[in-house]
């Protein structure tokens, strides 16, 4: 069982999204914990969602074989966080 | 043909119309300070590959240097040539294969695992419905360039070409060389 405090996890993601995805001119301040991650906020496209995916694999030891529920996931920082803090492995 | 305008970058410099720009790094940090002094309006730079970087960087100091994109138009190719394809990201995407037990396939790596991704982006950015191409030769032939150039004006519609040598075998050796040709 792996416990990290909230608010950690919560930067650590928006450090590793900064990371994977090569947002150059993007701190973790800049992020909205809330904000929508695709469309609006940060402008994510498809292929950052698969980066996620294979982040989520790499880092936590989460497996999303199913694309589609990723919607839910990735809708923002904040619900990333929960999903990695119920479901990680490492 | 004619040669309207042209650049050259190497690791060490960038050369516009024959007056170098003054640049203080080298290799792809180099490209980063062209990117961030003389474009610097364009994000996605950061998440092309070596490649694609070199190309955009060169083709937007080409477009600037003819003060003009011509942005929109069906009539403007982009051709581009070398001889090492995109072995530089190719790499990169291999180390995300290497390892059995760290085998995590980089998406981001794989879409720039093709050379004519370069010529996508540059029509991307400015809006270029014509003629897309990337001739990846055995080696640098002058003869074959100019030969592939003049068939590029041969259709009804293409009334000027971007194109060149655009080869990067690393983050510290690359060479581009791009023309603006007119008809």
């Amino acid at each position: 069982m792996y416990i990290q405090n909230m608010e950690e996890l919560v930067l650590e993601l928006k450090e590793k999204i900064i990371e994977v995805l090569n947002l150059e001119d993007v701190r973790p301040d800049d992020i909205d914990s809330d904000a929508p991650l695709f469309g609006t906020g940060l402008g994510l496209d498809s292929i950052d969602a698969l980066e996620l995916i294979v982040m989520m694999e790499r880092v936590y030891g989460i497996k999303i074989k199913d694309p589609s529920v990723g919607k839910d996931i990735f809708k923002s920082v904040n619900t990333m966080a929960e999903f990695v803090s119920k479901n990680r492995t490492k | 043909m004619k040669i309207r305008h042209e650049v050259l970058i190497t690791p060490e410099r960038a050369v516009v119309d024959g007056k170098p720009i003054p640049v203080t790094t080298h290799g792809i940090d180099m490209l980063t300070e062209l990117y961030r002094t003389r474009i610097n309006d364009y994000p996605r730079f950061f998440k092309m590959d070596e490649l694609c970087r070199l190309g955009f960087v060169a083709s937007e100091l080409l477009l600037q240097a003819a003060g003009d994109r011509h942005a929109d138009s069906e009539d403007r190719a982009v051709v581009m040539f070398n001889s090492s394809g995109s072995v530089c990201n190719d790499r990169k995407y291999q180390a995300t294969l290497q390892q059995p037990d760290g085998f995590f396939p980089s998406p981001s790596l794989f879409v720039y695992t093709l050379p004519n991704i370069v010529t996508g982006e540059i029509a991307i950015r400015n809006g270029y419905h014509g003629e897309t191409a990337f001739y990846v030769l055995d080696k640098k032939s002058s003869a074959l360039i100019d030969n592939a150039l003049r068939a590029t004006f041969c259709d009804e519609t293409t009334q000027s070409i971007l194109g060149g040598w655009l080869d990067c075998e690393a983050p510290d050796d690359f060479l581009a060389e791009l023309y603006l040709i007119e008809k």
